[in-house]
């Protein structure tokens, strides 16, 4: 019975089969709401909502919060931060039914979960500060710019790709 | 006809539930591939797991074909899709910066959210970093904002941009896509194989 | 070859059926013959709204509604500005004919909570502003039959009827003078300044623009 668990645990779907159903998520988003799907934009609007309570005139005078701060409505009220929401569960809710909830840390043996979880902060500074910068992540950027054909998704994925082939050489420890 | 929520043949009130349903898909979708493993994730730059550009290429030609093909039946008006602006240096420069964050971090926000929802601390970190990098992106924004503001040439798309007919465009998408997967099972199969 | 042995070439093949489905149907969007999408309403049903004559609305039962003060009336003037500034019908709103298509009168035009009354000279601009407004699909539009000239002959200046007459034309004329008074003609001096009080202000139809809801999107 213990054996049969441990198989199961990394039975992923085929990847060609994920891909046809997230095609057809998309077709259904589009035709549903007419906008594609995103993941930056909801931590976006929780960060200016923290931003937002603690200090309120320092994020009204800045310029970049400014935008996201409405009178009398929270940025929360956002379909993104709904779709994240949803995101969430969904993933929670794959990850019970297949055995694959575990609270650690998943790092190469080569190194130390420390040295992933450093490089995983640094990552994900980068990762925010560019996914502001190009106005979108590969989910809501390119996913759905490319659904639409459109020259911004197309730039951003080819520049996310691209970088990332051009870098792989110096992260290679930490992977393979 | 058309995208239902802006024409008003849905009332607005659902677009909110509509959110949490397809999130709900999405995030149940992404986890059931396997994304919310980094180790899978970075496998498409190392060539020992080209999962993320199979899933990748194939929902966007799958989405884009059929967006299309209801475009032509009448059932979606296409010019009522949401197009993102295209900001060109910020699109380029954010790209490099995200491709470096990919490699280091191993996820993206959406995978990454994913990883939280099972549990996964690299992807927690992962998470608390995005967030980071949003505040410092946000209290620096005076001195990035040339850059953040600069060239945008609208709403265009790529029919705009090369000139071509759109169908063209697909078809050759489409056989660039073929064409990869047949090219990463190949590099898959001289890769010294990793186990994660 | 055993059926187990066929079903597991296929199998085997499933990858390259696979591929091939994704091409055929990518080469079938860019060979599938593009017609040009209408937009509006299709033109059989078209020419019959054209040759039916129930867009025309007379001036008598324009007036009778305009006494009634019957809220759903909206009178749109096609003439030019200069035109309507000289004289209009109460309440009316001018949207002269070379601006129809302007996006800022789409609020008034494009909606289905007032009755659209098109009015001009004669019928020569409401008709051609009633043709433009019912190719794109909008309803509720009618057009005020003899415009403004007809409307002088009957309720400014309705014609005494022949003693021969019957009854009907009578009550007709009756009714056209009182119409008439109720829009301020043939008063009496001393009752004038009564009637210029309650002569109601041209009112700003607010009527709130159905905007096509722009999708919003981004990261």
């Amino acid at each position: 019975m213990v054996e049969k668990k441990q198989l199961n645990r990394h039975v992923y779907w085929n990847p060609y089969f994920g891909g046809f159903v997230l095609g057809l998520l998309i077709i259904l988003t589009f035709y549903l709401t007419g906008r594609g799907l995103g993941a930056s934009g909801a931590l976006k609007s929780g960060v200016v909502t923290v931003v937002h309570t603690v200090a309120p005139t320092h994020a009204e005078n800045n310029v970049y919060y400014s935008k996201f701060i409405k009178e009398g409505e929270s940025p929360m009220n956002n379909w993104l931060v709904f779709e994240a929401i949803g995101v969430l569960l969904g993933a929670f809710l794959s990850g019970a039914f297949t055995g694959r909830l575990k609270l650690k840390v998943q790092h190469s043996p080569k190194i130390t979960s420390r040295r992933r979880l450093v490089f995983a902060l640094i990552g994900g500074v980068l990762f925010g500060i560019g996914a502001q910068v190009a106005r979108g992540c590969t989910s809501g950027a390119a996913l759905s710019g490319m659904a639409v054909l459109s020259t911004g998704g197309f730039i951003t994925m080819l520049a996310i790709f691209g970088t990332g082939y051009a870098v792989a050489y110096f992260f290679r420890k930490n992977w393979i | 006809m058309g995208p239902l929520i802006p024409n008003g043949i849905i009332p607005e009130d659902w677009n909110y539930i509509i959110a949490i349903l397809i999130g709900f898909a999405f995030g149940y979708i992404l986890e059931a591939s396997g994304f919310s493993s980094s180790r899978k994730l970075a496998g498409v730059f190392y060539g020992y797991d080209f999962a993320v550009l199979k899933v990748f290429f194939t929902s966007a030609v799958v989405a884009v074909i059929g967006l299309y093909y209801m475009d032509y039946l009448n059932w979606v008006d296409i010019s009522q899709l949401f197009v993102q602006p295209t900001y060109l240096w910020a699109a380029i420069i954010g790209g490099m910066i995200m491709g470096v964050g990919f490699l280091a971090g191993g996820f993206c926000p959406g995978t990454s959210l994913c990883a939280v929802a099972i549990g996964k601390i690299d992807g927690i970190v992962f998470t608390l970093g995005l967030t980071i990098g949003i505040f410092i992106f946000s209290e620096s924004f005076s001195a990035l904002e040339p850059l953040f503001e600069s060239s945008n040439l609208g709403n265009i798309t790529l029919v705009d941009s090369l000139g071509i007919s759109p169908y063209w465009i697909i078809f050759i998408f489409t056989i660039i896509a073929l064409v990869a997967f047949y090219f990463s099972d190949w590099v898959r199969s001289k890769v010294k194989k990793v186990f994660y | 070859m055993s059926k187990k042995y066929k079903l597991k070439r296929l199998l085997v093949r499933r990858y390259q059926i696979l591929a091939a489905i994704l091409f055929i149907l990518a080469a079938g969007l860019v060979l599938l013959p593009k017609y040009k999408k209408n937009e509006g309403i299709a033109p059989d049903q078209f020419v019959k709204n054209i040759i039916s004559s129930e867009r025309y609305i007379s001036t008598d039962l324009l007036a009778d509604r305009l006494v009634n003060q019957d809220p759903t009336v909206l009178l749109i003037d096609t003439r030019s500005e200069q035109e309507f500034n000289d004289y209009a019908l109460p309440n009316a709103i001018n949207i002269p004919l070379k601006d129809l298509l302007n996006e800022d009168f789409d609020g008034y035009i494009n909606q289905d909570v007032y009755d659209i009354i098109l009015y001009s000279n004669e019928n020569f601009y409401a008709d051609q502003a009633w043709i433009i407004s019912s190719r794109l699909g909008y309803t509720n539009l009618y057009v005020l039959k003899g415009g403004l000239n007809e409307w002088f002959d009957t309720i400014i200046n309705p014609k005494l009827p022949d003693e021969t007459m019957p009854q009907e034309a009578f009550d007709l004329y009756s009714f056209r003078k009182a119409a008439g008074m109720y829009f301020g003609v043939g008063m009496v001096k001393s009752e004038v300044k009564k009637v210029t009080k309650s002569k109601p202000v041209k009112k700003v139809v607010t009527i709130k623009k159905k905007k096509k809801r722009v999708p919003e999107g981004g990261c």
